[in-house]
């Protein structure tokens, strides 16, 4: 009897042991759909704990004080001309830990004349014409693509993370023709619309795989399965697939949109040690920003900090606070409406850059 | 050391390697006398050989050889003929079919052109290979159950030229490679709307996996009874002994039915046999009849009409969400509220039509639910 008691005290713990490791489960499966149609997410915990590690978020810069009177004291101001001299002032701040990294303003700007576009030797400074540019970009996420963004917005250090060059910067190459064909394509969808086979849909297997390897290239960027904007029996069908999916489908309008107007048309601007072996400018794809995050930074609030960056009349109900912009006094341009962006649909055509720079009267000039 | 022995297990005698059957010797001969191998009589018989090539099988090396290089060399040479690449990268290396821009035409060597060469030597080389099984077959005075089995593999493999053949661009053939074949796999069951919906598939899949079934069942059985003589299945099907009633009365006892020891034969073979066929037939019917397998299954009712947006209540979908419950789903990739995934606002539009609205046999949850 006594050696049974001791044998069930000594078996116990051992028990005990073994159940916890069993109750502590290392992934989580979440239904997200019909019950038994295998609709389910599934979550690593050390994955997620190791990836909130790595999630730092910058303090934001204390708000704006009051601003001098009168009109705004630079000059070549092209993107940021319609915010008080403070709330410009903090906005460059937070830049340049964003992007530099340093706090160091030299990276875009010959600090012996903050206005110019050129060191003091007359070379052009292409980290300050990239940034104006990608000012303008950030505006136009924010303002025009709150359908994928939604109340949370980006800033440079979405995906900048305090690197001057953030991840997953792609160039023409074999092995990225998936993404180059999708951006010169209309649309990723390979799947018929009907059971028979008709003269409309011409897609073959190959296109398919370009497909597929785009769509790996999104589930890798956001650290999701499939299930998460798609079900899987009927991959096209947007009647059973989770609302997540319109989430990314603006996401790929985006990411069109800012290769195609934002970062390619860059190509004349950067040195050569920046360009792809085809002399193609870096573009961007899902995990620059995502960087494996099911929402970027996991929806930290950074934007509504930086009416700057807003491009919309009001930030979750904060209105924009803008200046009406003196006209730049280097150029001679015609009065403009206060908020860059008003709300409009993408539908719309997106002004195509014919030119990159400072060149008076290039569409970089505030719209 | 005592060992369990019988005719599966048995001793390894060394003699003179048997010869065979006198044949005709015309067409070709045996090479060799035959040796012994103990390591191969741990697997089957210890004689290796003498083999019979013939022309046909002489042919079938030579075009076999000649696939398998310019498949291997294609794959080098997309690594920069680099040794230590090509090894490393293997696996996903791939000789590619045409692309899809030059539809039936012939395209240069680099752009497929190489590809076709070695589809045609290669399926020469099979075919070939059938027409030495089938020689060989009639030369022992056998059956030519063997050719015809490996006729119906052969069929499944020629429909991967007949259906691109069909649709008219050699680019939907099969690439070379191994990932690289297995994702031609996953793109053509996406391309044609989910391949889990096509029923000779699915018959396919059936007999395939009932061929393992059957193969694991004989075999099992066999063993099981080879103590009592059961290894001699064929004489106990004129001459039933004790194991052949054994085993047949194990399956009496255990489902109410029994094959026998010849039709257990029939059985494994017709499964396999299907398995290839079915599958060949269900490939021949995709893009040429069906092009979307998820909407032909719709069409026929076989697609189960499950609510296609989750109906669960707020506070159901939080019990779901384990522990992350209470979490806001803000926080955590999440189940997002259910709403039509047609969105009502302006933006709608931006959203590419539904493909199921689109067909007039749609199923959508409304009238799934409406309708008893």
């Amino acid at each position: 009897m006594s050696i049974l008691r001791r044998s069930i005290g000594l078996m116990a713990p051992l028990a005990l042991l073994a159940l916890g490791a069993c109750g502590d489960a290392e992934t989580d499966s979440v239904q997200v759909g019909y019950r038994g149609t295998g609709m389910e997410q599934n979550y690593d915990h050390g994955d997620l704990k190791k990836q909130f590690a790595q999630i730092k978020i910058p303090t934001p810069v204390p708000p704006a004080g009051e601003s001098p009177p009168g009109p705004l004291p630079w000059q070549n101001v092209q993107v940021l001309n319609d915010i008080s001299v403070a709330e410009f002032n903090r906005t460059m701040v937070a830049m340049s830990t964003w992007v530099a990294g340093t706090g160091n303003c030299a990276y875009c700007h010959n600090v012996a004349n903050f206005a110019a576009d050129t060191l003091p030797t007359g070379k052009p400074i292409y980290t300050k014409v990239v940034a104006r540019r990608m000012l303008q970009m950030t505006r136009q996420i924010n303002g025009q693509y709150s359908q994928h963004v939604k109340n949370v917005g980006v800033t440079c250090y979405t995906c900048h993370l305090g690197k001057p060059l953030p991840n997953g910067l792609w160039f023409y190459s074999s092995q990225t023709d998936y993404l180059r064909h999708y951006l010169d394509r209309d649309g990723a969808r390979v799947i018929s619309r009907q059971v028979a086979p008709t003269n409309v849909n011409r897609s073959s297997v190959k296109q398919t795989e370009w497909t597929y390897a785009l769509m790996i290239s999104q589930s890798k960027s956001l650290g999701v399965n499939c299930t998460y904007c798609h079900n899987s029996r009927a991959f096209s069908s947007w009647q059973q697939a989770p609302p997540a999916r319109v989430t990314a489908y603006h996401g790929i309008l985006m990411i069109r949109d800012v290769n195609q107007n934002y970062l390619a048309p860059l190509q004349p601007v950067y040195p050569a040690v920046r360009l792809g072996v085809q002399g193609d400018a870096p573009k961007a794809q899902c995990v620059t920003c995502h960087n494996g995050n099911y929402k970027p930074l996991y929806g930290a609030q950074m934007t509504k900090d930086y009416p700057a960056l807003w491009g919309r009349a009001d930030w979750n109900g904060v209105p924009f606070k803008g200046l009406t912009p003196t006209v730049d006094t280097t150029r001679a341009e015609p009065a403009v409406v206060p908020v860059p962006a008003v709300k409009r649909s993408s539908l719309a055509p997106v002004p195509t850059p014919s030119a990159v720079g400072g060149a008076a009267g290039s569409l970089n000039a505030p719209k | 050391m005592l060992e369990y022995q019988n005719l599966f297990t048995r001793v390894q005698v060394r003699t003179l390697p048997e010869a065979g059957i006198e044949i005709d010797e015309s067409t070709g001969t045996r090479f060799g006398t035959g040796t012994f191998s103990y390591l191969a009589g741990k697997f089957g018989d210890a004689q290796v050989g003498p083999i019979y090539l013939g022309w046909a099988g002489v042919l079938s090396l030579i075009f076999g050889f000649m696939a398998f290089e310019i498949i291997g060399f294609n794959m080098w040479a997309s690594v920069g003929w680099d040794p230590v690449e090509f090894v490393r990268q293997l696996p996903w290396l791939a000789l590619e079919p045409p692309p899809p821009q030059f539809g039936l035409r012939v395209p240069p060597l680099a752009q497929g052109g190489w590809y076709l060469m070695a589809g045609f030597f290669l399926t020469l080389s099979i075919l070939l290979w059938w027409v030495r099984v089938y020689r060989r077959a009639r030369a022992l005075n056998m059956g030519t159950h063997l050719p015809w089995a490996f006729a119906s593999a052969i069929f499944l493999y020629t429909t991967f030229f007949f259906q691109p053949l069909f649709v008219g661009s050699w680019s939907e053939m099969v690439p070379f490679g191994l990932f690289p074949h297995l994702d031609w796999t996953a793109a053509f069951s996406i391309r044609y709307g989910n391949l889990y919906y096509n029923p000779f598939h699915a018959l396919s899949i059936a007999f395939l996996y009932g061929s393992a079934v059957l193969f694991a069942m004989h075999a099992a059985t066999i063993l099981a009874v080879a103590r009592l003589g059961g290894e001699r299945e064929i004489e106990q099907i004129t001459d039933r002994g004790t194991a052949a009633e054994r085993s047949m009365l194990f399956w009496r006892w255990t489902m109410g039915f029994n094959a026998t020891m010849e039709s257990i034969h029939r059985w494994a073979w017709w499964f396999a046999v299907l398995t290839t066929f079915t599958g060949g037939i269900g490939i021949l019917l995709t893009g040429t009849v069906v092009d979307n397998w998820y909407l032909w299954g719709v069409k026929h009712g076989l697609v189960a009409p499950y609510p296609a947006n989750n109906a669960l209540t707020e506070e159901q979908q939080q019990l779901l969400r384990g522990r992350y419950q209470g979490t806001a789903p803000d926080t955590f990739p999440s189940y997002v509220a259910p709403q039509p995934a047609m969105m009502l606002d302006t933006t709608a539009l931006m959203a590419p039509a539904d493909s199921v609205t689109a067909d007039s046999t749609r199923v959508d949850s409304t009238t799934a639910r409406k309708t008893p």
